[in-house]
């Protein structure tokens, strides 16, 4: 029996994931504490439970089924996509949320998981290339759907998170690195031209350093890219610098928070502040006073961290990402272990999706990204996400279990 | 083209960017969480901690007898928090606080430009009917309340507005100077005795710590109040008036300008300060209705100010004593020094006038009967360097250091004041003529005159003036009593004697002017003066002491343009002193009177 199980039961993510939603539970109970006490927490943990047997079904689900009909699961998730545009409540600006059955559901965070199990079905076909341009766009196609949908809802940060699975799924399954750098290179050099003359220079030689490496590729091609990319970064700050002022300062605010104190800043100074003032061990769980007395807009949602970070300090943040780069190293192992490409892609697309949410959530409550509004997963207060999440992170047990499998 | 699928060293990179990733995120938690923790520890603090003050019950002040001369009672302030005050509720309350709708409106306006989550006064010290009616719509007032405050309460028949001064709200000027404690409307001591022991009265402020969230609400205590600190009470003043001779002193005075200050000769306490007019403190204590502030302000009589210790007039014959004891100490004259007064005095060209003819006179006659050829003469004899050095010494010309509020120095003119005047060499002996009956430019507030009038009791002890005796602190529950300064000037006795049999003489002997000063059973010795005044009828003085033997009481009475001393001045002092040696009036329980001073019918004997 126990053989068994540690055969086909992945017991590193179902800990991690357990750990983290315990985490996140307890972090949205000290964040929401008042006169309903609890409410929140309880909700959440209904959710929990709702989302561990999602995880289990994930699991057991038939992984071959899954690829044969990844593209009609797809096609019908889009589906819901389409309808909240039509009937969905706005909520923060974005329409997309979809009332069911009393509970509010957000479709865009189940269509990541449709796309990346098309993605992943369509790019282990056995006549598919990464390399084919053919087969490329047809892949660009496949995300480029969803985006568009998303964009339109609009919801700027999940669009995003579609294209941090899309880049690495991509480079897994072995598409040239020259398109993987034209794909990156130029927002990279958009974003440091607008910072100043330094950031460009630099992410300019890192881009040159690796072109220089693949040079025998194409050494034409290479030339082409670079010389692309400096027009790129000065087109960029020439456009920036004719925009109206409080369009610049707008931008230069996503960028950098701290640029807006009083606006979009604040909520990444107190973030700051509720972190910073945690020391190494904490104020103590339900001490912390940035998160007790509300400094922090919206804080069991995106600024979940804070919660963790201020009442159990440096300790309970290595914690946190201890848990989570437990989950994502083993995800790349698992990637790199399973006999399918199905799987192989899977394990790879998920793990990025959790790594670009680990690293621009935190590093957003930390004062380091700029301020996208994407939920940090397990932890932050939310449905919808909370159950896609666990969910992911069943399909990912499911590439474990049937990672022997060709 | 090779099958390029999870390469090694695409896994390599992938592997590389996950742990750069972690790497950045945890250096930075470190450097928050670790190098920068106490700055952020720092500010999360200020940011959720909200100290509010709390004040501390203002001293408590008492007579030289235990009563209380100044209380403290309950007042009652509209406050209103911005945001929870519905504006279509504004009618209402104009209506109830009967203020004008602009005026509640403008306090709302900086309220919530300080703190809209903070309740901000509105209207300090309301009525009884405004306090019920507010209470009668406390369901429609949303976001109005009441607090209950502590304001200025008088509950003696004195009023000492000058001797007590007022404390009110703090003034923007007086905040600028004194940001470290107070803040606005806080009240503050700002004249007299409130203003001199601010720092006794007030006590020591309290502060409690509230925990506030972001927008200012308050959450609740915070940590329990462990870190709270409680105010401490004023010390209490008990102070060396006496209420009832400081109340009989303000009703004599009624209808009049003018200043009486009583002082006790054994150690310089101030028995009564009064100065006319006066005010009403109480006006002060809660709030100032501006056309009130504006009426004291341009009264003709000056109400705010303080006669007794900031006026300056020229002492008349009161200053005789001193002329009198320097001749007699420096030995340039004696009792048998002797001078014939034929009404008048010439010399060189002018001529000094007595109003009386006087004959023979010798030191205690010219006192006793106020000669002026007498002191026109000794103070020729005597000149401007001797006197002057001694009406120094006898406080003139110089602060007294009294614990009130700003008094005036006076002038006690001497050989440089001349020079500088009429220039070096250009003046002579005759300009001093007229200082010897203490006319000219001599000037001394009324303060100095019954110092002087005290060191004349008690034989040269020169006590620095004070109306604080000693003061109680609730928290040590401990009495300690005030050090004044003490220096002596030392005469002969004979030099004593003389001067003050003098003076005995004025009250109690026959064509004396201060007849009128007489206490029954009591000794008493006095003068009476008049200062000329070139705008219009001449000021009384009237400067004395009782008992003759062993004075518990010296007192000096200005009564402004009224003519002559011994007529409106002494009677006042006679029946302040009566009053402060029995504890009443006993002269109308053995011959009932009206309690009014005994005014003479008759033109008074003239002095000058």
């Amino acid at each position: 029996m126990n053989s068994f199980l540690k055969e086909y039961f992945d017991r590193r993510i179902f800990f991690c994931v357990l750990s983290l939603t315990g985490i996140g539970l307890l972090s949205i109970y000290s964040a929401t504490f008042d006169a309903y006490a609890g409410r929140d927490f309880y909700r959440q943990l209904l959710w929990a439970v709702i989302g561990l047997f999602a995880m289990l079904s994930m699991m057991l689900l038939p992984l071959r089924w899954l690829q044969r009909n990844a593209l009609t699961i797809f096609f019908a998730s889009l589906s819901l996509l389409v309808l909240v545009l039509f009937a969905g409540k706005r909520v923060y600006g974005s329409q997309s949320w979809l009332g069911f059955a009393g509970l509010g559901i957000q479709p865009s965070e189940f269509v990541k998981i449709t796309t990346m199990l098309a993605l992943a079905s369509f790019l282990s076909q056995s006549d598919v290339k990464a390399t084919d341009l053919k087969d490329l766009v047809k892949t660009s196609a496949i995300v480029a759907l969803p985006i568009a949908l998303i964009m339109l809802q609009p919801d700027f940060g999940t669009a995003l998170t579609f294209l941090a699975m899309f880049i690495p799924v991509l480079y897994w399954a072995g598409a040239s690195k020259f398109l993987i750098i034209i794909i990156i290179a130029p927002a990279f050099i958009a974003a440091a031209s607008i910072f100043g003359t330094t950031p460009f220079l630099i992410v300019l030689i890192l881009l040159g350093a690796g072109l220089y490496k693949l040079r025998d590729e194409n050494r034409f091609f290479a030339v082409i890219v670079f010389g692309a990319n400096v027009v790129i970064g000065f087109f960029v700050q020439i456009v920036y610098e004719k925009l109206p002022l409080y369009q610049q300062k707008r931008i230069a605010t996503f960028l950098d928070p701290n640029n807006d104190p009083l606006g979009a800043g604040y909520n990444v100074i107190q973030a700051k502040v509720a972190i910073g003032s945690g020391g190494l061990f904490g104020k103590g769980f339900m001490r912390g006073t940035q998160t007790q007395l509300s400094f922090i807009p919206k804080q069991w949602t995106d600024f979940i961290f804070c919660v963790p970070g201020e009442e159990f300090g440096l300790l309970g943040g290595i914690v946190v990402l201890g848990l989570f780069s437990v989950l994502l190293f083993h995800g790349v192992h698992l990637a790199s272990t399973a006999k399918n490409k199905f799987g192989s892609l899977l394990a790879i697309g998920f793990t990025c999706l959790f790594a670009f949410h680990v690293f621009v959530n935190i590093g957003m409550s930390v004062g380091l990204m700029p301020v996208i509004g994407i939920p940090l997963p397990f932890l932050s207060y939310g449905g919808s996400s909370l159950v896609s999440y666990m969910m992911v992170a069943g399909l990912m047990m499911n590439v474990y279990a049937n990672r022997k499998e060709y | 083209m090779i099958d390029d699928f999870g390469s090694a060293d695409r896994r390599f990179i992938v592997r590389i960017v996950l742990a750069a990733g972690f790497a950045i995120l945890f250096l930075r938690l470190f450097q928050l969480q670790y190098l920068n923790a106490e700055l952020y520890g720092k500010e999360a603090e200020e940011n959720s901690i909200r100290n509010v003050p709390k004040v501390a019950i203002r001293g408590y002040v008492y007579d030289r007898k235990g009563k209380l001369l100044i209380d403290n009672r309950p007042s009652y302030s509209v406050m209103l928090t911005p945001v929870d005050f519905d504006k279509k509720n504004l009618p209402l309350l104009t209506t109830i606080l009967s203020m004008p709708e602009e005026m509640i409106l403008e306090k709302i306006r900086l309220g919530r430009k300080y703190n809209a989550f903070i309740p901000t006064r509105i209207k300090r010290d309301i009525s009884f009917a405004e306090l019920s009616m507010l209470e009668e719509h406390k369901d429609k007032l949303y976001g109005v309340e009441i607090q209950m405050e502590s304001k200025r309460f008088y509950p003696a028949a004195a009023h000492g507005s000058h001797l007590f001064g007022y404390a009110k709200e703090i003034s923007d000027v007086q905040l600028e100077k004194q940001k470290d404690y107070y803040q606005p409307a806080d009240i503050i001591g700002s004249t007299g005795i409130e203003a001199k022991y601010e720092q006794l009265l007030r006590g020591e402020k309290g502060w409690e710590f509230i925990s506030q969230n972001a927008k200012g609400q308050i959450i609740g205590t915070f940590d329990n109040g462990k870190h709270d600190i409680l105010p401490v009470d004023g010390v209490d003043l008990h102070l060396a008036i006496d209420g009832d001779v400081q109340a009989m002193a303000e009703s004599l005075l009624n209808g009049r300008r003018g200043a009486v200050i009583a002082i006790d000769p054994r150690n310089g306490g101030i028995i009564a300060l009064v100065s006319k007019p006066d005010y009403d403190l109480s006006i002060f204590s809660g709030t100032t209705p501006p056309d009130v502030w504006r009426a004291l302000n341009t009264d003709e009589g000056i109400p705010l100010y303080n006669r007794a210790t900031l006026t300056r007039y020229p002492p008349g014959s009161t200053f005789k004593m001193l002329l009198a004891l320097t001749a007699l100490d420096k030995k340039i004259i004696d009792e048998n020094w002797k001078v014939t007064c034929p009404g008048s005095f010439r010399y060189g060209n002018k001529i000094f006038k007595c109003e009386h003819v006087h004959g023979t006179v010798n030191v205690v006659d010219a006192i006793h009967r106020s000669c002026n050829v007498f002191f026109y003469q000794l103070m020729l004899k005597v000149g401007l360097d001797e006197w002057s050095e001694m009406g120094k010494k006898f406080g003139f010309g110089k602060q007294t250091k009294v614990d009130i509020t700003e008094e005036n120095s006076g002038l006690m003119p001497d050989r440089n004041y001349y020079d500088r005047i009429h220039g070096k060499g250009k003046w002579t002996q005759g300009y001093l003529i007229s200082l010897g009956i203490g006319q000219g430019e001599v000037g001394v507030t009324p303060l100095q005159l019954a110092n002087y009038t005290a060191m004349l009791a008690n034989k040269g002890n020169f006590y620095q003036p004070h109306a604080l005796n000693r003061t109680y602190n609730k928290r040590t529950k401990q009495f300690s009593e005030v050090k004044v300064d003490h220096r002596e000037v030392t005469l002969s006795d004979h030099t004593w004697e003389l001067v003050r049999e003098g003076m005995r003489r004025v009250v109690m002997a026959p064509g004396g002017t201060g007849a009128a000063s007489r206490v029954p059973g009591i000794e008493v010795a006095g003068k009476t003066g008049t200062a000329q005044n070139p705008h219009g009828k001449s000021h009384a003085w009237f400067i004395g002491f009782a008992p003759f033997e062993d004075p518990k009481i010296a007192i000096c009475v200005l009564v402004e343009n009224v003519g002559y001393g011994g007529a409106f001045a002494a009677p006042i002092a006679g029946l302040c002193m009566e009053q402060f040696l029995y504890g009443e009036i006993i002269r109308y329980s053995k011959r009932p009177m009206k309690l009014e001073p005994n005014l003479p019918d008759e033109e008074p004997v003239a002095e000058n």
